[in-house]
């Protein structure tokens, strides 16, 4: 029953650990580390701590080749979530306009179906497939700093948020701050705990990437979805389909690889002439406000007007001026 | 010998009244100016004596002469005073009639040759006359016509000699060229036929101008965004007299006020650059408080372009402004109010290298840059703007459009919504109401948002001339919510 300490350990002492260490230095520290105190500690904080050994620790987690010594929990959820059939939504913190929304709608669809979406709590496609998860399901947040950090600041409430239903977990004590070295440590657990892992965009270099390579490594899914070959944010994504990644162009699509019935598809919409005019002209591609007008042949105030009708339907988005049809993907297939 | 001329010191736009006593009296040579004048009042020794020797007027030979500017504990700022001066000196030696200068105030600067120099706030210190009771104002022939809007009769002297003539009967006031009626016509005005394409920012414009609602917009460099602000003071109503004349005395004050020139009627136009110092966008200064760039903006529009590039403490000082209409700067030596009420436009990028939203271009900026960008505007400040307003990069087939509607049409419809504004307030349907809690629900929209959305569909409606708020009318308001990313 070591691990505990040797989790406290690596914090204190700025390591990556695994297992405990055959120093003298980790042997006096373990004769001076008031085990049963810290964890009352961390009770008494609303935190939960799994080890390894322990029944609870996930056995996906369990299985990859340098597991973490155990994982600092914080939210409601039982630690059964864990085991349950999830999947890793990933990629680049600075995506854009499509790479967000495509996100969203992946961890809206994915949990709506019963699966567990996770991922790293980052800015960008992480924060977007926490938030769509949300909408209809749970999801889980992995750490690469202790639980009660809340990196980066302006998620702390998402992060409050997911842990009400879901769950936040790190291997690194609470109070041990972020550090870039922790990130690529905090992806292997992304990809340990998950089935598959879906990229949704990521640059040539990205930590995405990692949690790929590492979900591969472990014989895990990879899949990713498909950018334009002319972005650099869709390098990393459309490399690993060259490589054989499924390639996504639905949540059933991830579905299917996880062995999971699609839910089933949502009758068809039936909207008003105008208001499928409009939509059909931002569908074929992204247009502003004044496009969408030319093209109809109207005033822009009426058009503005059935952009944000179509908004309100959750069949449009739009970012910085441009209208995009939402990847209403999960009724397609 | 005592004599005594009245003229009026500025202190803020208001002015003060204040006596110039002048004492000659036997004793070695001397001449004093007393009562706290600041640095270019002092100087005004130099200019006064050389003035009254060029107008072959007769200094007083043997004595020693001291000028009390009373109240003496009031700072008297400004070349203003040179005048009064150079006139109770001379009524002191006796070279005016004793009571010519009865009725009479006095107001200007002296050059070395005896000519006068029009000095700004010419238009509050005859205001001052007239409160005071004083029929007339001396004054350089330039600031007459600023000082008839006033009610006070200006007598505007181009040369000290002439001054002097005048006071000794010899001749009448001068005649004086009738003002022209507008500082600035409507014609100097830039003109929407200019912006080809673009016609959503156009629609956010037209509305911000019926409701007087506060505008942001964010796109990327080159989509116009200057170019549309700087037509919005072209299709607001053209000023009422009051605030007419409040907006002139503001750029009377500040020297903005071309020769010659009469009210100030188009709403004025104020951009400030973005490294503005916080007393320059507010007021202030260290040596005379001085209207800053809000007050010159009273009644008008106040651009600010590259709006997070301005320091945070001068943006976060436009609040007290946005709220109550005046600033209050206080200084060791007293507090001041300016008005300030004007309407707020303006511009940023929708990150720092400027390529987000550009289409082309791929933006290079890491997240972390981009959110410290966007949160140099506080939650405060974004509150503030009724309509956000992304402009994205038109595209040529709209650039090679028809020629787009001129401002004329569009001041129109903006005066008709602005009566029907007036005349009675428009109420929201029952299926408005509905689709706006709706969207509260679906989009992210705070409270104050959803306030802020009523108020621009019910100018909406008054544009469409509409008789309640439907809707289509708060659809459309919704759609110039700020964009996801700026709330979150």
């Amino acid at each position: 029953m070591s691990e505990l300490a040797t989790a406290v350990f690596a914090a204190h002492t700025e390591a990556h650990l695994v297992d405990a260490p055959r120093s003298t230095r980790f042997a006096t520290f373990r004769k001076t580390f008031d085990e049963p105190g810290y964890v009352r500690d961390l009770h008494a904080r609303g935190y939960r701590w799994i080890a390894r050994g322990d029944h609870a620790f996930p056995h996906r987690l369990a299985a990859i080749h340098d597991p973490p010594p155990g994982l600092f929990v914080r939210g409601d959820a039982d630690l059964a979530l864990l085991e349950r059939v999830s999947v890793a939504v990933v990629g680049a913190r600075a995506c854009s306009a499509y790479g967000a929304s495509v996100a969203r709608t992946l961890g809206r669809e994915l949990a709506a179906a019963g699966v567990v979406v996770v991922s790293g709590l980052a800015r960008g496609v992480d924060a977007q497939s926490h938030r769509g998860a949300l909408e209809t399901g749970t999801t889980v947040a992995v750490l690469g700093c202790g639980i009660d950090r809340d990196y980066p600041r302006s998620h702390a409430a998402l992060a409050a948020e997911i842990a009400r239903g879901g769950l936040i977990v790190s291997e690194y004590p609470p109070g041990v701050e972020p550090a870039p070295w922790r990130f690529p440590a905090r992806n292997r657990i992304v990809g340990g705990l998950t089935l598959a892992t879906v990229v949704v965009e990521a640059r040539e270099r990205s930590g995405a990437l990692i949690t790929a390579d590492l979900a591969l490594d472990e014989g895990r899914e990879v899949l990713a979805v498909p950018g334009e070959i002319t972005s650099q944010l869709s390098r990393g994504s459309n490399h690993l389909l060259r490589l054989g990644a499924v390639p996504v162009t639905c949540a059933n699509d991830v579905l299917r690889v996880l062995g999971v019935e699609p839910a089933p598809p949502a009758p068809p919409r039936v909207l008003e002439p105008r208001l499928e005019r409009v939509h059909a002209l931002v569908a074929d591609a992204p247009k502003t406000a004044d496009e969408v007008a030319l093209g109809i042949g109207e005033r822009v105030a009426g058009i503005a007007a059935a952009l944000v009708e179509l908004e309100l339907l959750g069949l449009v988005e739009q970012a910085d001026g441009l209208y995009r049809a939402a990847p209403n993907v999960g009724s397609r297939s | 010998m005592l004599a005594r001329t009245v003229t009026h010191a500025l202190v803020g736009i208001e002015p003060r009244r204040i006596e110039v006593e002048a004492h000659i009296e036997r004793g070695l040579k001397a001449f004093t100016i007393v009562g706290l004048p600041d640095k270019a009042c002092q100087e005004a020794k130099e200019r006064v004596r050389s003035g009254i020797s060029s107008a072959e007027l007769g200094w007083p030979a043997a004595g020693r002469i001291t000028i009390n500017l009373a109240p003496a504990q009031l700072r008297k700022e400004g070349s203003g005073f040179d005048l009064p001066i150079a006139l109770a000196l001379l009524a002191a030696s006796a070279q005016l009639p004793r009571d010519a200068l009865d009725g009479h105030a006095a107001f200007g600067e002296l050059a070395l040759d005896g000519r006068l120099r029009p000095v700004p706030g010419a238009l509050v210190a005859a205001e001052g006359a007239r409160r005071a009771g004083l029929r007339r104002l001396l004054c350089a022939a330039e600031s007459g016509p600023e000082v008839a809007l006033a009610g006070v009769e200006p007598v505007g002297v181009a040369h000290l000699a002439e001054a002097v003539s005048y006071l000794r009967g010899e001749r009448g006031p001068p005649d004086l060229p009738p003002p022209s009626d507008d500082f600035e016509t409507l014609a100097d005005v830039p003109d929407l036929a200019d912006v080809r394409g673009q016609e959503r920012a156009r629609r956010a414009l037209e509305i911000a101008a019926a409701g007087r609602h506060n505008l942001l917009m964010a796109g990327p460099p080159g989509t116009g965004k200057t170019m549309l602000a700087r037509r919005l003071p072209g299709i607001l109503p053209l000023l009422a007299d009051e605030p007419s004349l409040e907006v002139t005395r503001i750029h009377s004050v500040a020297g903005l006020l071309a020769p010659g020139s009469g009210l100030v009627r188009v709403p004025p136009f104020r951009a400030p650059h973005h490294a503005a110092s916080v007393a320059g966008l507010i007021g202030g200064g260290h040596v005379g408080i001085r209207p800053g760039e809000v007050s010159l903006a009273h009644h008008g529009v106040l651009f600010l372009d590259e709006l997070p590039e301005f320091q945070r403490p001068a943006l976060e000082g436009l609040r007290q402004p946005l709220e109550d209409g005046f600033v209050q700067v206080a200084r060791v030596t007293g507090r001041v109010t300016f008005p300030a009420r004007f309407q707020l436009v303006a511009a940023m990028n929708l990150c720092p290298c400027g390529a987000r939203g550009h289409g082309a271009a791929e933006c290079s900026c890491t997240p972390e840059r981009v959110q410290r960008y966007r949160e140099k505007l506080s939650r405060a400040l974004l509150d503030r703007f009724d309509l956000l307003l992304a402009v994205p990069r038109p595209r040529a087939v709209e650039l090679a459009g028809a020629p787009a509607e001129p401002s004329t049409p569009v001041r129109e419809r903006v005066l008709a919504a602005r009566r029907r504004l007036r005349e009675q307030p428009l109420e929201r349907t029952r299926a408005a109401d509905e689709l706006l809690t709706r969207a509260v629900d679906r989009l992210p929209l705070s409270g104050r948002g959803r306030a802020r959305v009523g108020r621009v569909a019910e100018t909406i409606a008054a544009l469409a001339a509409a008789a309640s708020v439907e809707p289509e009318h708060v659809a459309e308001a919704l759609s110039f919510r700020p964009p996801s990313e700026l709330v979150e």
